[in-house]
């Protein structure tokens, strides 16, 4: 009896349990027709990352390094001679190709984060990720990669690029939740901000 | 009445009167569900918004397997849970179980203080048994409701709703034993 008295206390108390005001029907109404109109817009418009013009150069710098890792196997196995500057100076394009990729790399992030914080799609949807991924492996085989710390690097961008590669519609974007929690805990937005900030301050 | 099927192809053509009346006829449960759950009126507009922004986009996805509310809840409660998964790894705040147990139960409760204890408690469960709780026990959604919303069997949200007031009550033990007296 006590007890029955209790759960029925209990149940009443929760039914008082963040008790719902009435629902602002109009309001709400104005802000979806406004979120779908936006979305139409986005849609109709913008398609492709890489008409961004801080991207373009994604394109440019994966041909670079093609060439560059092409050139560097086809002249791998020749026994040393005195072309030492040579050396220097593909180090010194491998670090500058490496700075410009970063430094796409972390405008892709900033506006693909942007995005998902809004909920919108549009640089998720683009190939944006795809191109700057390709761009990293081949980093990742040069001897740009030969530094630990820029290894290291290029290898958690590889991991969240990947990742954004397929978040190909909204229906997927709930998973950015996970992407962005990679990105906070392997702090590489930091990291990136820290080089890319570095290589500029240096210029 | 409306039929449904005569609705639901009105809103795919598009039919801005067809979109608002479905709109009409649902938006008060999603709502409620989503201030329930989030407890917070700017958090539960803006899930039942996004609930409303996808079902339209994904209309032309509705088989017709399931009733609209069935398919609009799913859609809400995945815009819910994962909306409060973001909020809370924003606010990094976790409510303490034991805090909400009551350690050392007071000489004289009142009931406010009670009540209190109790939404504490109901805060503190796992994510998925307080849904679960707040389904059924507060908005009186049947299992098969709250299985077919959250995409788990049947068996799954009683055993769920069973261990969640079995938490309920152990936190507030103290507070049942005052009662009885």
């Amino acid at each position: 009896m006590t007890d029955d008295r209790w759960e029925r206390a209990m149940r009443e108390m929760a039914e008082q349990y963040n008790e719902p005001p009435e629902a602002p029907r109009d309001a709400m109404w104005v802000a979806i027709q406004e979120t779908r109109r936006a979305r139409a817009e986005r849609r109709t418009g913008v398609r492709a990352i890489v008409r961004h013009p801080a991207l373009r150069w994604g394109v440019g710098i994966a041909a670079a390094l093609v060439l560059g890792i092409g050139i560097g196997r086809v002249s791998g196995p020749v026994a040393p001679g005195p072309v030492v500057a040579s050396d220097d100076t593909q180090s010194g394009a491998y670090r500058w190709a490496t700075l410009q990729h970063l430094g796409q790399v972390e405008t892709y992030l900033s506006l693909v984060r942007q995005d998902a914080g809004a909920q919108r799609v549009q640089y998720v949807e683009d190939d944006g990720a795809r191109t700057l991924l390709s761009t990293t492996r081949l980093l990742l085989d040069s001897p740009a990669a030969e530094d630990a710390s820029v290894r290291e690097l290029l290898e958690d961008i590889e991991l969240v690029l990947a990742q954004i590669a397929q978040l190909v519609d909204a229906q997927t974007l709930e998973e950015w939740d996970f992407i962005d929690d990679s990105l906070e805990r392997r702090g590489v937005m930091l990291r990136l901000q820290t080089v890319v900030g570095a290589a500029d301050g240096a210029l | 009445m409306v039929d449904e099927r005569e609705l639901i192809a009105r809103v795919r053509a598009a039919d801005p009167e067809a979109e608002r009346a479905l709109y009409d006829a649902h938006v008060d449960r999603i709502f409620r569900m989503a201030y329930r759950m989030a407890g917070d009126e700017a958090l539960a507009r803006e899930f039942t918004q996004d609930t409303f922004v996808r079902a339209f986009e994904r209309i032309d996805q509705f088989r017709g397997e399931s009733s609209l509310s069935t398919w609009l809840r799913a859609i809400a409660m995945s815009v819910i849970l994962n909306g409060l998964r973001k909020v809370k790894r924003f606010r990094q705040r976790e409510v303490d179980l034991d805090a909400a147990s009551g350690v050392g139960a007071p000489g004289r409760i009142a009931e406010p203080d009670l009540r209190d204890r109790l939404r504490r408690a109901i805060e503190a469960l796992p994510t998925k048994y307080r849904t679960v709780f707040v389904m059924h026990d507060i908005e009186g959604y049947t299992h098969q409701e709250i299985g077919d919303a959250l995409k788990v069997p049947v068996g799954t949200t009683k055993a769920q709703l069973s261990r969640a007031r079995a938490r309920l009550r152990e936190s507030l033990a103290p507070f049942a034993q005052e009662w009885a007296t």
